[in-house]
């Protein structure tokens, strides 16, 4: 039994110890796949009509006669909708028809003129219309339908009159008839709530299609293009049928979602049927394409990253990594040559070891308050330099950050190096510089540029040093080392909780974090790769 | 390098020259090599003289804060209104919160982390490690932004809708992401020193009938525990440093969860505090050197953790070559 | 052979490492274009001895030398010592073979390069030349560029002789240079020596006593890091002086 007790433990123990390994392959995944996958989707997607016009106009690419056709092509079904919109707010909008009634009062009176009817005959045809015209807007702006009835038959009893045949007062009966067909199914006493469901109704095709082509181009640019791509179109396409609401059934309990058709609150008008008209016409409203936008990775953004890509926050991580490179680089091996080549630990290569353990262990944002304390508001002063945050400044505060993984990577390299080497070059006559330089590094170079690698995924990631010393979220391209840059660090940590417009932008948003993923991760799998090798090499003699 | 190149002699003969150094040669070979000497100590001393800096200005920033304000009202109050017109400085929740999310991750990570370790070093064929291994690095590798990133758009509105919790960004959702970004740090390290522990004792145990889990947890970690300590010591390094997570993950909501276990509330740690205040602060004001002052606290913490695991470390180190 | 001026001679030569004792009151004297063997159980001194004349053994940390050792008639130990000069003079062959992780080409152009030779066209002719001396030339001559490392351990040996005779040496000190390779290509490497001692002088440190019977004029026999018997080989193989020499090359030593 007690034997039974035992074997079942170490098998239990067995699979837990199996159990925290699949768990970290586990979690590597759930962190990585969705990133990823969302991440691509700012690369691969199904692009719109919008998405070409966008690009044809913001980085001139894309075949303008092409484009011109699909246009067309796409504004035959949409201009059903402008229209349907346009008639439907006439009717609803009291205001509107007054006006249009007092117009054609209006030009009646001038056309009278024109045919110079004077006198009498004059002020009679002008106080029926005026009789007219008062009795339309009464009706325009009255809800009650039996009022309503009553006087627009009053009116069109006139229409038949001589004195008024073929002249702009006609419109006035047009007016009418219309009205009168449309009241037959408008429920007059929800005038305001249609006004302000259609208002919501037209912003999202505004969103969903891009502005109307007959009012003037947004100023901003992210307002002049509809969705651009598949997923933001069904997307508002669900917000276009579907109407959410939060409603509390009584007071102090929690509020509920409620779902209704949005075509419910149009039931009964022309608008009604214009929802499942959107929905099957779709692809060719938007005229639907395949993109693939490697482009990505060279546009500069528009604000908020609405449009575009994200070569600024590349080009400034690269800047910034390579500068900190040429910082510790030079440091980072002599040191290490030093530590390698002592033999035994005095008392200063215990202090620099400690030092360096120390320095390993500061935090990350420590580095940040130190290079703000230091390097921009000490040394930048010190030298005649502005003192603001810039590319230097952050490029040292990371070099800092990042000099023990170099020195540790190029001491361990160095030592790896086999004795007989240097013996070997010594018994030649070689002096120990000599040897060092022609046969010590480079034999130690792999391992060492495993560690420059390490490195630079290192820096390229950090965010939280360059808070504070170069880094920014939104601005011109640096043109000298004493700019701030934008880099994908600090641009993912922006994009993920600092702008609200991003938020609407979700494919840009993990696009930015897979970037700066893929590049840490293909450096890392590089030194992988090369470890793999230098450590068969070393075990091939 | 007490020596000279400098005879360029067509004719490689060297039979005929002198064994001994001219004067010339003497006196050059004397001052390359002391110059030589002298340059590469310079360099590698600059690492030390980075350190010192560090702590000069963090010092030198953060000083005046505990010079003018009330120094036990910073550890002991609750109270964190530095743009007040009569700014409170109290940092207790803040330094509570640090706290707390750290022993929180560490709590989650060390029981998976050393299982792992122990998986790798003692369970498993050389061959499936070295495709484990690189898991583990590229865990390691994920910049902490990402996780960040993860932690706000990923993880907080899976906790928000599937947990029913007033917010996502709280103390669980960062420990869990610290826990994660612990992990490599703990599980290399353990497994180093599991793996330092010599054939000999192991062979002891199971000779003498012991089961593999009674041999690991009987002989192998308590042999390793100097090690295994270390490894714990510097992931709590790693989590109490860490600034972008907990920035974006925990909340920054300035309270001690009440009741205390309360995971799901959020709280503020002192990394965030640094980076989400600085920038509305102005140099040289209150609340800019009460920013340094938290730095001060930070720093000190890690300095004591890092002495912690260097003690632990050498005597991990000095245990497995006694073997 | 005692008319024969020595090229290096020692006099109670004394080597320690830190408070150790490496080998101790060395008297001898190596004679010029020979082959002299040094044998003895491990741990007798034989290679540091070695690795003391052309002081190789400086990279190890605090080392201390007392007595007199002469190379060419100049103390090596002295203060004011080229090693420069020394160590390109005083050639050395390793216990493994150790050429750089470089081309064939480049391991044996290392030394020339060293003193100043740049010529291609003229390195060539040196390369080509130490690659015969050192009986590797017809091997790898259409292959100069291939790794040093791709060799076999033979002919890596080989190489490392190319590599020290480059620098026109006088004397080649060789550090047990069998002791990693199989029987054939210990062969060829004890020809090599055969060869080479019409030009050179050279020292060998071996723990195969068949070998410095074959290859060897004069003998030396370490223990315990003092010189017991030091004499022509025949003598040392046939009739040793001492009762611990007899012991040893007759294989009754431990």
């Amino acid at each position: 039994m007690r034997f039974f007790i035992r074997h079942i433990t170490d098998k239990i123990f067995t699979i837990l110890t199996v159990l925290s390994v699949i768990m970290l392959v586990a979690i590597l995944a759930v962190i990585l796949v969705p990133m990823l996958r969302k991440g691509l989707s700012a690369i691969v997607f199904n692009g719109t009509i919008e998405f070409r016009k966008m690009q044809l106009d913001l980085f001139s690419r894309g075949d303008i006669d092409e484009l011109k056709n699909e246009d067309i092509r796409s504004r035959l079904y949409r201009n059903k909708i402008y229209e349907t919109i346009e008639s439907f707010k006439q009717n609803i909008d009291s205001e509107t028809l007054s006006d249009k009634a007092g117009v054609i009062y209006r030009n009646f009176g001038k056309e009278l003129q024109r045919k110079n009817i004077k006198g009498a005959e004059y002020q009679k045809l002008r106080s029926l219309s005026r009789e007219l015209r008062d009795k339309l807007q009464a009706v325009f702006k009255s809800s009650d339908k039996k009022f309503i009835q009553e006087n627009i038959s009053d009116v069109l009893k006139f229409k038949n009159d001589i004195a008024f045949k073929d002249t702009s007062i006609d419109g006035l009966f047009v007016l009418a008839e219309d009205f009168a067909s449309d009241i037959e199914h408008i429920d007059l006493s929800r005038r305001q709530q249609y006004a302000a469901s259609l208002k919501e109704l037209e912003n999202i095709i505004t969103k969903l299609l891009g502005p109307n082509p007959s009012l003037p181009v947004p100023a901003l640019k992210m307002d002049r293009y509809g969705a651009t791509r598949r997923d933001i179109a069904e997307k508002l396409l669900n917000r276009l049928l579907w109407l959410e609401q939060w409603q509390q059934d009584s007071p102090g309990k929690p509020m509920k979602r409620v779902i209704t058709p949005r075509a419910e609150l149009f039931a009964g008008t022309e608008i009604e049927p214009l929802f499942n008209y959107i929905r099957e016409n779709l692809d060719e409203i938007l005229v639907f394409k395949p993109a693939f936008y490697w482009q990505y990775f060279i546009d500069d953004s528009t604000p908020g990253h609405y449009f575009g890509g994200v070569w600024p926050e590349i080009l400034g991580t690269v800047f910034l990594t390579l500068a900190a490179m040429i910082f510790v680089f030079p440091i980072g091996i002599i040191s290490a040559a030093y530590l390698a080549q002592c033999q035994s630990d005095n008392l200063i290569i215990k202090i620099i070891r400690m030092a360096i353990n120390t320095l390993a262990g500061v935090p990350s944002i420590v580095f940040g308050l130190f290079g703000l304390a230091f390097f921009v508001l000490y040394l930048m002063p010190l030298f005649g330099g502005p003192s603001k945050p810039c590319i230097l400044t952050a490029a040292l505060t990371l070099a800092v950050l990042t000099l023990p993984v170099m020195i540790r990577a190029s001491e361990e390299a160095i030592r790896s190096v086999p004795q007989s080497y240097v013996e070997a070059s010594l018994g030649l006559g070689a002096g120990k510089l000599t040897t060092f330089i022609s046969v010590i590094l480079p034999a130690a170079m792999p391992g060492i540029l495993t560690g420059i690698i390490l490195s630079v995924s290192r820096v390229a990631g950090e965010t939280a040093p360059i808070l504070f010393t170069g880094a920014i979220a939104f601005g011109p391209t640096p043109k000298s080392i004493f700019d701030p840059t934008r880099t994908l660090s600090y641009g993912s940590y922006d994009i993920a909780i600092g702008d609200k417009l991003a938020a609407l932008v979700p494919h840009n948003q993990y696009g930015m974090v897979a970037t700066l993923i893929m590049l840490v991760f293909c450096l890392n799998i590089a030194a992988i790769i090369m470890r793999a090798k230098i450590s068969r090499k070393l075990k091939g003699h | 390098m007490k020596n000279n190149n400098a005879q360029i002699n067509k004719e490689p003969k060297t039979s005929s020259r002198s064994l001994a150094l001219t004067a010339l040669e003497d006196f050059n070979g004397f001052a390359i090599y002391h110059s030589g000497r002298f340059v590469l100590f310079a360099v590698s001393f600059n690492t030390v003289l980075i350190v010192l800096l560090i702590f000069y200005f963090v010092i030198q920033q953060g000083l005046p804060f505990f010079k003018n304000f009330d120094t036990i009202e910073f550890f002991t109050s609750k109270q964190w209104y530095p743009e007040a017109d009569n700014p409170k400085f109290g940092a207790l929740s803040i330094i509570f919160g640090s706290l707390y999310v750290t022993i929180s991750a560490l709590l989650l990570a060390v029981p998976a982390a050393i299982l792992a370790a122990v998986f790798l070093s003692e369970i498993v064929s050389h061959k499936i490690r070295n495709y484990v291994k690189p898991v583990i690095e590229l865990l390691a590798a994920i910049p902490s932004v990402a996780y960040g990133f993860f932690a706000v758009l990923v993880l907080a509105p899976f906790l928000q809708t599937h947990f029913g919790l007033s917010t996502g960004t709280n103390a669980l959702n960062a420990s869990l992401i610290l826990s994660i970004m612990a992990l490599p740090t703990i599980i290399s390290v353990a497994e180093d020193s599991i793996t330092a522990i010599g054939r000999d004792l192991r062979e002891a145990s199971y000779g003498l009938g012991a089961t593999r889990f009674e041999t690991i947890f009987k002989v192998v970690i308590p042999a390793a525990h100097s090690g295994i300590i270390a490894a714990i010591v510097l992931g709590m390094m790693r989590a109490i440093g860490e600034t972008m997570v907990v920035w974006m993950a925990s909340g920054n909501a300035n309270q001690i969860p009440s009741p205390w276990w309360d995971l799901t509330q959020s709280v503020r740690t002192m990394t965030a505090t640094i980076a989400g205040d600085m920038g509305e602060t102005s140099k040289g004001s209150p609340h800019y050197q009460s920013l340094f002052a938290i730095g001060i606290v930070l720093l000190a913490m890690t300095f004591l953790l890092n002495i912690i695991s260097e003690y632990f470390l050498a005597s991990a180190g000095k245990n497995s070559r006694k073997k | 052979m005692s008319d024969k001026k020595a090229i290096i001679k020692s006099e109670n030569f004394c080597f320690y490492y830190g408070s150790k004792i490496g080998v101790k009151n060395i008297s001898m004297e190596i004679y010029p274009k020979s082959v002299t063997a040094i044998i003895g159980p491990s741990g007798c001194g034989k290679s540091t001895f070695l690795r003391s004349i052309n002081r190789i053994n400086d990279l190890i940390a605090n080392i201390k030398t007392k007595g007199v050792l002469l190379v060419k008639g100049h103390n090596v130990y002295d203060k004011n010592t080229n090693l420069v000069n020394l160590r390109q003079q005083v050639g050395m062959v390793f216990q493994k073979p150790n050429p750089f992780p470089k081309s064939i080409f480049d391991n044996v152009a290392y030394g020339p390069r060293l003193q100043g030779v740049k010529k291609r066209s003229y390195l060539q002719q040196i390369v080509e030349e130490k690659l015969k001396a050192a009986a590797l030339w017809g091997e790898v001559k259409d292959e100069l560029n291939k790794s040093a490392l791709a060799l076999s351990g033979g002919q890596q040996q080989r190489l490392c002789i190319a590599r020290a005779l480059a620098t026109n040496p006088d004397i080649l000190l060789m550090d047990e240079p069998c002791s990693a390779l199989d029987p054939i290509a210990t062969g060829k490497i004890e020809d090599l020596i055969d060869k080479l001692q019409t030009d050179y002088t050279i020292v060998i440190v071996t723990h195969n006593m068949q070998q410095a019977a074959r290859v060897s004029e004069r003998t030396a026999f370490f223990c315990l890091g003092e010189l017991i018997e030091y004499d022509s080989t025949v003598k040392i193989f046939r009739n040793p002086a001492k009762k611990q020499t007899e012991d040893y090359v007759t294989g009754r030593f431990g």
